[in-house]
């Protein structure tokens, strides 16, 4: 009876430490804004999401993937396309956004059109110049894959993919996109420490940067218009698409700065290939108008020497166990 | 009482109690049959009728006239009617849990309802939702009525359509002679969800949708197309609401 007891007891334990494992909050991190309630994650379940994630069987005309424009080595954003485009050639109009610690992230798309990350996938499915496919459509394939029929069983008891299922396993391996060992990360648990340079970068960037980029996300998750001129061709409004009120306009999501060297070009559609251009940017390419975030009415002023030091501070944010992470890969 | 148990499990059956035993099963599973048999039969009916001049809705072929004589064909009429109530006294009675029910003229199973309550219940009122309630829109992703499968919700932002109108009239300036009414969101100032109120004491009746009185304040030469959360789509809706009566 005891030995059955201590069994029982060292299965419980290893059946929680295996749950644990799945979703680390980390240290300096606040709670993740994703109800994990509504959607356990689980061994199979990610692996499941991991495969439709790099499968082109999303795509009406299974060309195009997720990773497609979210590639696992540049921070999962689309390398070298300013825009990112989809089947058949055709071309977005913005730049893919690097995936990284969603589950604390409050909305979805650089002008915030999607609430919940497990309705996100719904967008690139549908949109005619990224996947092009609808989610019936997608089910359909799915249930006719014996591959599938066996992944889903695996995930959910159930060979039978719904849209629930399916968006919801992509949500959770979405999720264990984690990214929070940066050098930074590790300088703020005290294991290591910032050169000379770093530190002095850090502290510019606290002054001119942290109001929007707020640590440790390095984002606030909010809108606003950092003062870029309009693209004619594009006309793009950001944030006032969505509300349709004119305070939003020329706004768009805060990006999280983590990673920040892998996911370039930078902006929301891309004009930017470097850091250095960024900078520039906020230096003296700010545009005035009516809803221009006020912190960048030409406060932002750093001479070379600054620059370099800011730039050397945003390369402590890059994860290199993140992009090269073999559990984010293509699934073997 | 032990006695009596061990005479049941425990020990060897005579003769008495096997005819016992299998007279009692039986007893047990013609109680269950009837009783099933019974609440099928006593449920609570809600038929919903989409109508046009008291005339039932049939989708692609049949036409309908306009007020002013033109025609009008319909391709697909779907809306969800949520969280459904009875009422007594303007209190509520019953409450259906999980209650989303995607009426769509296409699918004939979508049409009723059967409520997880008897007939035998009093109650001078049902009340329901056009549309689907602001925290189950953000809720991620749902199964069932509610999968993103059905068509009815958006995809380029978040947010269920509640109710989709689509056909072809010559009024509409549209090439292919089009409307295509998506009202949906539900995000303030443009929340387009609405409460309706209707007294019934029958526990066995219709709610009817009248098309022919929505369509009577829409001019297709000029409104033929709503698809995003707007002020609009607010209107629209109220007006739908208006259309719904007891048949």
């Amino acid at each position: 009876m005891k030995r059955y007891t201590t069994i029982a007891f060292c299965m419980l334990f290893f059946a929680f430490v295996g749950k644990q494992n799945l979703f680390v909050v980390p240290k300096n991190f606040p709670p993740p804004v994703y109800d994990f309630k509504n959607n356990p994650l689980s061994v199979h379940k990610i692996f499941l999401g991991r495969t439709l994630f790099y499968d082109p069987i999303l795509s009406t005309n299974n060309t195009i993937s997720c990773e497609s424009c979210h590639s696992p080595f540049s921070a999962f954003t689309h390398i070298d396309h300013a825009l990112s485009h989809g089947i058949n050639d055709s071309i977005g109009t913005r730049n893919s956004p690097a995936l990284m610690n969603l589950a604390w992230q409050k909305s979805f798309m650089w002008d915030g059109a999607i609430h919940n990350l497990d309705m996100q996938a719904l967008a690139p499915i549908s949109h005619p110049a990224e996947m092009g496919s609808n989610m019936k459509e997608v089910v359909e394939k799915l249930n006719t894959s014996p591959k599938y029929r066996q992944l889903f069983y695996q995930a959910y008891k159930d060979s039978v993919a719904s849209g629930e299922n399916t968006l919801k396993a992509i949500s959770q391996f979405m999720l264990t996109l984690v990214s929070a060992n940066s050098k930074y990360d590790q300088v703020m648990r005290n294991e290591v420490s910032f050169t000379e340079q770093e530190f002095n970068g850090y502290l510019l960037f606290k002054k001119n940067c942290a109001s929007c980029h707020t640590e440790p996300l390095f984002t606030n998750g909010n809108f606003e218009n950092n003062g870029l001129p309009i693209d004619t061709q594009l006309q793009d409004l950001g944030r006032m698409r969505i509300t349709g009120m004119a305070q939003d306009s020329l706004k768009f999501k805060v990006p999280s700065l983590r990673n920040i060297a892998y996911s370039f070009p930078y902006m929301h559609d891309g004009r930017f290939k470097k850091l250095t251009d960024v900078l520039n940017h906020y230096s003296k390419g700010i545009v005035a108008s009516k809803t221009l975030l006020p912190q960048l009415n030409g406060n932002f002023t750093l001479n070379s020497n600054e620059k370099v030091d800011l730039i050397s501070f945003l390369l402590t944010l890059s994860e290199k166990e993140f992009v090269f992470n073999p559990k984010f890969q293509y699934p073997k | 009482m032990q006695k009596e148990l061990d005479l049941f499990f425990m020990k060897e059956p005579t003769q008495k109690t096997k005819v016992f035993e299998i007279l009692f099963l039986m007893f047990l599973l013609l109680s269950f049959g009837l009783n099933g048999f019974c609440q099928q039969s006593e449920k609570v009916k809600i038929g919903v009728l989409v109508n046009f001049a008291n005339q039932p809705i049939v989708l692609h072929d049949s036409n309908y006239v306009l007020k002013d004589g033109s025609f009008v064909k319909f391709e697909i009429l779907k809306f969800y009617l949520s969280n459904l109530q009875l009422l007594l006294n303007n209190k509520v009675i019953y409450a259906e849990p999980n209650s989303y029910h995607l009426i769509d003229c296409a699918v004939l199973s979508s049409q009723n309802i059967f409520l997880g309550l008897s007939q035998n219940i009093a109650f001078d009122a049902v009340k329901f939702n056009l549309g689907i309630d602001s925290l189950t829109n953000v809720s991620g992703a749902m199964g069932g009525n509610l999968d993103p499968v059905n068509g009815m919700y958006w995809t380029w932002q978040s947010g269920y359509i509640n109710a989709k109108i689509e056909g072809s009239c010559l009024l509409s300036p549209e090439e292919k002679k089009e409307f295509e009414f998506h009202l949906g969101g539900y995000q303030n100032p443009f929340n387009p969800l609405q409460t309706i109120e209707l007294n019934t004491t029958s526990s066995n009746f219709n709610i009817a949708l009248s098309l022919d009185a929505f369509f009577a304040n829409i001019d297709l030469a000029k409104q033929k197309n709503i698809m995003l959360p707007s002020i609009d789509a607010v209107t629209l809706s109220k007006r739908l609401s208006k259309c719904f009566s007891i048949q």
